[in-house]
């Protein structure tokens, strides 16, 4: 049986343009004999029942996620593809360690780089998402992830990275200004910012914080790599790379390799840490090949380095499929529904979930929904709570007697009267 | 103004200005205040923070007096550090709308006395080095930021399940110490926790599309192994002599995963974190700091 590795598409020169694919990508490509294992660039998270890239086909059976996927293979090839067997309690602790820490952190150092900051995201990012995913995917997808980037990077306080987010920022307070009627409209001044200017003065307030953050980053890994010299963890004497040198490439290869419109995290690392850069090259070129990876091998095999093979076709019922997932994720408590519902499968696809643990997690699932059906039901009372209440008081009126649909003309007239000034705000604000 | 006689009529003093009072007014305001109470005695949980650092945490009114760790790994983590470098404080139960950032702890410290300038937590650190100039372990040891990620990462978030979303651990733990001191009102208390399991699970889906308990289990297993690795034989971390920030750190989870008192349902972080005697050890030891 041949071992199928569904990632994220290539991009930038690298083989996939997630960091977590590329761990999987190198450490398949150290651990697993070449003619066992194919490379598909499908790109789709829903290809693989768990919802997520990287996924790991072993005929019926889907394992994602990287460290899931080491543990797969440990058991599938009873300990031989290994990486890590020989490494002892202090090495295995680091190796846990580092990992965590690279996830972690270097997973929002990407997050800043390829989609939080504008021009990057705008000039590279979408657009190799746009050559590597089929419709209607690339239009639903890259936003998706871009949002996602977002929501886990904004604890940072690095928002003005984001052009997008100060220009919202600078037009609610524009507009916030004229409806408290402080200035009057036709005086604002329309600060017209040109993207030049604007880029010269985020780059300045977010130099402190990047700098910081970088260094915070490279620092641990620079010294580490000083003391051993080759690879971050040696698995063996030969210093052959071990699982934590994957996940380092998949992250550092990602900050270092792609050719970006604001490069700050390669040149960071090129100031900072050029021990770790040149580490990521060797650790690339050993791993993913010499020549850059092209999108298009993906799709057209040729013989190379990695064992590619192309994805299948897009269906029409996997396009019917996403174009009505993406509708009903948008509803929303359709949305809720279907979170919960993606919970309950997981756990009963997976069975290396105990009885207990699969009872518990259902159950989980089930209260969710509960809750679920109490906050539709907590809606549906307030609305007719407002319904009986606009009733009583008369602005809603059912009946035709004469008094009451005197009130409910005065009424009407008071809600035009506010009309035309609402509106005129409404449009002063642009 | 000079009173008037009783017989004035009060039309011709309005003549002079709008603002004068009507004499039958006046003379009834004039016999006010009747008696005057002495004033209220300060209570006695508030007073003056005169000589006395003062931590603002998560706590109950009775484990606050007797200076018992607080429930919210956070806010023991500060209390635990400034315990062990030696600042005397005392700690006040609050909430989060009590901090000025918004998020607890934080610390008024009391001096100087005029400057009353609450210290957030991220500034705790730095303050104390000020004040008993400690060292700053971070620079110490390059392991200790990225043994910490698993703390800040790994172990917290499988914390944040097993309080939060484990159902039988929230009724029992979550909502007995930060839902219901807050209000006795039910319907609030229910939205309450609603909220509360809401930003818990939104915060474990920001990184991964599924919340998956088993990983999350196996993960923290995984750090509390690496955990207790790090700290072999020696009796604090690092081989310091003394306990610091992560020790601290490290006690801010284990002293809550182990404390059988908070009635925990189902409490796999404990069965994870009782294969490791050396953890266990370490808690016991810096417990006898409370």
């Amino acid at each position: 049986m041949v071992l199928q590795l569904h990632v994220w598409g290539p991009a930038f020169a690298l083989p996939s343009i997630d960091a977590q694919c590329l761990a999987a990508i190198a450490y398949c490509s150290e651990v697993l004999p070449k003619d066992s294992w194919e490379l598909i660039a499908s790109s789709d998270p829903s290809v693989s029942p768990t919802g997520e890239l990287p996924a790991l086909q072993n005929g019926s059976i889907w394992v994602s996620r990287f460290r899931n996927i080491v543990d797969y293979l440990r058991q599938y090839s009873e300990g031989a593809w290994n990486l890590d067997q020989n490494l002892d309690d202090v090495q295995k602790a680091d190796s846990v360690a580092f990992s965590s820490f690279i996830e972690s952190r270097g997973q929002s150092l990407i997050d800043l780089y390829l989609y939080v900051t504008s021009q990057n995201y705008y000039n590279n990012t979408s657009p190799a998402y746009g050559s590597l995913l089929q419709w209607p995917n690339q239009w639903i997808l890259p936003p998706k992830l871009h949002g996602a980037a977002k929501t886990r990077t904004e604890h940072l306080g690095l928002s003005s990275l984001d052009l997008q987010a100060m220009e919202d920022q600078r037009k609610r307070e524009h507009s916030a200004a004229v409806a408290s009627g402080q200035i009057p409209s036709n005086l604002i001044q329309q600060p017209r910012d040109t993207v030049s200017k604007l880029l010269g003065r985020t780059a300045q307030t977010n130099q402190f914080r990047l700098e910081a953050l970088t260094a915070d980053f490279f620092e641990p890994l620079e010294a580490m790599l000083a003391r051993s010299k080759t690879c971050l963890l040696p698995a063996d004497d030969n210093n052959n790379p071990s699982s934590l040198d994957c996940v380092a490439l998949g992250y550092l290869s990602l900050a270092l390799i792609p050719e970006l419109a604001f490069p700050w995290l390669r040149d960071a690392m090129r100031a900072k840490a050029p021990l770790l850069a040149a580490y990521t090259e060797r650790m690339r070129s050993r791993c993913f090949g010499d020549a850059p990876v092209e999108a298009k091998h993906a799709f057209q095999p040729v013989p190379a380095v990695l064992p590619w093979r192309a994805p299948e076709r897009i269906s029409v019922a996997a396009v019917g499929n996403t174009l009505l997932g993406t509708l009903a994720d948008n509803t929303p408590f359709l949305r809720e529904v279907r979170q919960n519902r993606r919970l309950k499968q997981a756990v009963e696809a997976d069975s290396a979930f105990s009885s207990v643990e699969k009872q518990v997690l259902s159950s989980y699932a089930d209260s969710s929904n509960k809750d679920m059906l109490l906050s539709i039901a907590t809606a549906v009372a307030g609305t007719v709570a407002l319904v009986g209440y606009m009733v009583h008081v008369g602005l809603l009126s059912f009946s035709t007697g004469g008094f009451e649909e005197e009130e409910e003309s005065e009424q009407d007239a008071g809600v035009l009267q506010i009309d035309p000034g609402s509106a005129a705000d409404f449009l002063g604000a642009f | 103004m000079p009173p008037k006689g009783p017989d004035t009529p009060p039309e011709e003093s309005n003549t002079s200005t709008f603002f004068t009072v009507p004499a039958p007014i006046k003379r009834l305001f004039d016999k006010f205040p009747l008696t005057t109470y002495p004033a209220n005695e300060i209570p006695q949980r508030l007073r003056p923070h005169d000589s006395v650092n003062q931590l603002y945490v998560f706590a109950d009114a009775s484990g606050a007096r007797r200076g018992r760790p607080s429930f919210n790994p956070q806010c023991l983590k500060w209390q635990a550090y400034l315990k062990f470098v030696g600042i005397d404080f005392e700690i006040t139960p609050s909430n989060n709308h009590a901090s000025p950032n918004g998020s607890l702890p934080f610390l008024l410290p009391s001096l100087p006395a005029d400057a009353s300038n609450p210290i957030p937590s991220h500034k705790i650190q730095k303050w104390a080095i000020e004040q008993v100039h400690c060292e700053e372990e971070q620079q110490l040891n390059m392991r200790f930021e990225v043994y910490a990620s698993l703390l800040d990462n790994r172990i917290r978030s499988a914390w944040l399940y097993m309080l939060y979303l484990d159902s039988e651990n929230f009724d029992a733990v979550a909502r007995r110490l930060y839902v219901n001191p807050t209000t006795s009102n039910s319907v609030v208390r229910a939205a309450l926790g609603h909220q509360l399991q809401q930003a818990a699970r939104d915060e474990l889906l920001k990184t991964s599309r599924y919340i998956d308990a088993a990983a999350l289990e196996d993960d923290a297993g995984g750090a509390f192994e690496a955990l207790s690795t790090l700290l072999g034989e020696d009796e604090h971390f690092f081989g310091r002599p003394n306990p610091g920030l992560f020790d601290a750190s490290v006690f801010a989870y284990t002293q809550l995963i182990l404390d059988d008192t908070l009635g925990w349902k189902r409490n796999r972080l404990g069965q994870l974190l009782r294969e490791h005697p050396n953890l266990v050890q370490h808690r016991d030891r810096l417990l006898k700091f409370f």
